[in-house]
């Protein structure tokens, strides 16, 4: 083994894992465990590094990365679970939660009592279609244009997908909040 | 002012941005998230949220809720699967 990194390790490096946290976050809302998640991290990196070669300098490599755990999940990860059913509508998308609390805290300060670990878990219960999507766009700030790539989607999908998803997870968030006594 | 005076000019007053509230509202999220590719249809809605108390609450409730997510999702690698993916490298390289 040489002593020096190689230029590939070097540019890998610079290139692509700057982007772990991301890689890593991603992963643990894809299969909702640690050990499952940092599994997928792993198969993720050794196939981008593989694949390397195919990786064109200065395009988006963290979309690059994602699509690659995506595909990687689903033929690897997710045949050990069930399919996920298509999601219903579910009535909790008709109203917005501003409806519900405009008069109590229009401003929605209730949010900021409710701690990290409660909104992972609001995050974790959304159906999978729902999940990435909002975890992409609202935790890593991808475009529609780049969720719709990595998700091979069209891009009005994943509006209406987060459109939904955050409708679901405010919903999720209120309750919670309601429950703790954060907003009466 | 009275209510029903202030609803009546409201009313009378032209739509503000030139965009009604319906028209904002259905691209809220385009808005917030910085997707809406003409310039001329954001400095509508810039305008109409500035100047419509009916829709500057929701949107200033839909940020909120936007930045929270967005500063409390988050998950850092940790440092044990760093030092693991540091040696998976090292032994795709292989044996020089």
């Amino acid at each position: 083994m040489g002593e020096e990194a190689s230029e590939k390790q070097k540019e890998f490096e610079s290139e692509a894992l700057v982007h772990l946290d991301t890689l890593y976050n991603v992963a643990l809302r894809f299969t909702g465990n640690a050990s499952d998640a940092e599994d997928l991290v792993q198969d993720t990196v050794t196939k981008a590094y593989r694949a390397w070669d195919k990786y064109e300098p200065g395009t988006n490599c963290r979309a690059w990365l994602v699509t690659i755990m995506r595909n990687t999940f689903i033929n690897q990860f997710r045949r050990r679970s069930k399919q996920p059913s298509q999601v219903q509508f579910d009535a909790v998308e008709d109203t917005s939660v501003f409806e519900q609390v405009q008069d109590r805290d229009p401003e929605g300060s209730f949010f900021r009592f409710i701690v990290d670990d409660e909104v992972k878990q609001a995050i974790q219960e959304l159906p999978e279609e729902f999940r990435i999507p909002v975890v992409l766009s609202d935790v890593e700030g991808l475009s529609y244009a780049e969720i719709a790539e990595i998700l091979d989607l069209p891009v009005g999908t994943v509006k209406s997908r987060l459109f939904r998803g955050r409708r679901r997870l405010q919903q999720r968030l209120y309750e919670y909040a309601m429950e703790m006594g954060y907003i009466r | 002012m009275t209510g029903f005076i202030r609803d009546f000019m409201e009313k009378m007053m032209p739509q503000p941005g030139g965009i009604d509230c319906g028209g904002v509202m259905a691209q809220l999220y385009e808005y917030l998230d910085g997707e809406l590719d003409d310039p001329a249809t954001m400095e509508k809605i810039r305008v109409h949220l500035e100047k419509c108390r009916r829709c500057y609450p929701r949107y200033n409730f839909e940020k909120a809720f936007l930045h929270f997510v967005s500063d409390q999702g988050h998950a850092s690698a940790p440092p044990e699967l760093r030092r693991k993916i540091f040696q998976t490298l090292l032994e795709e390289e292989g044996p020089h």
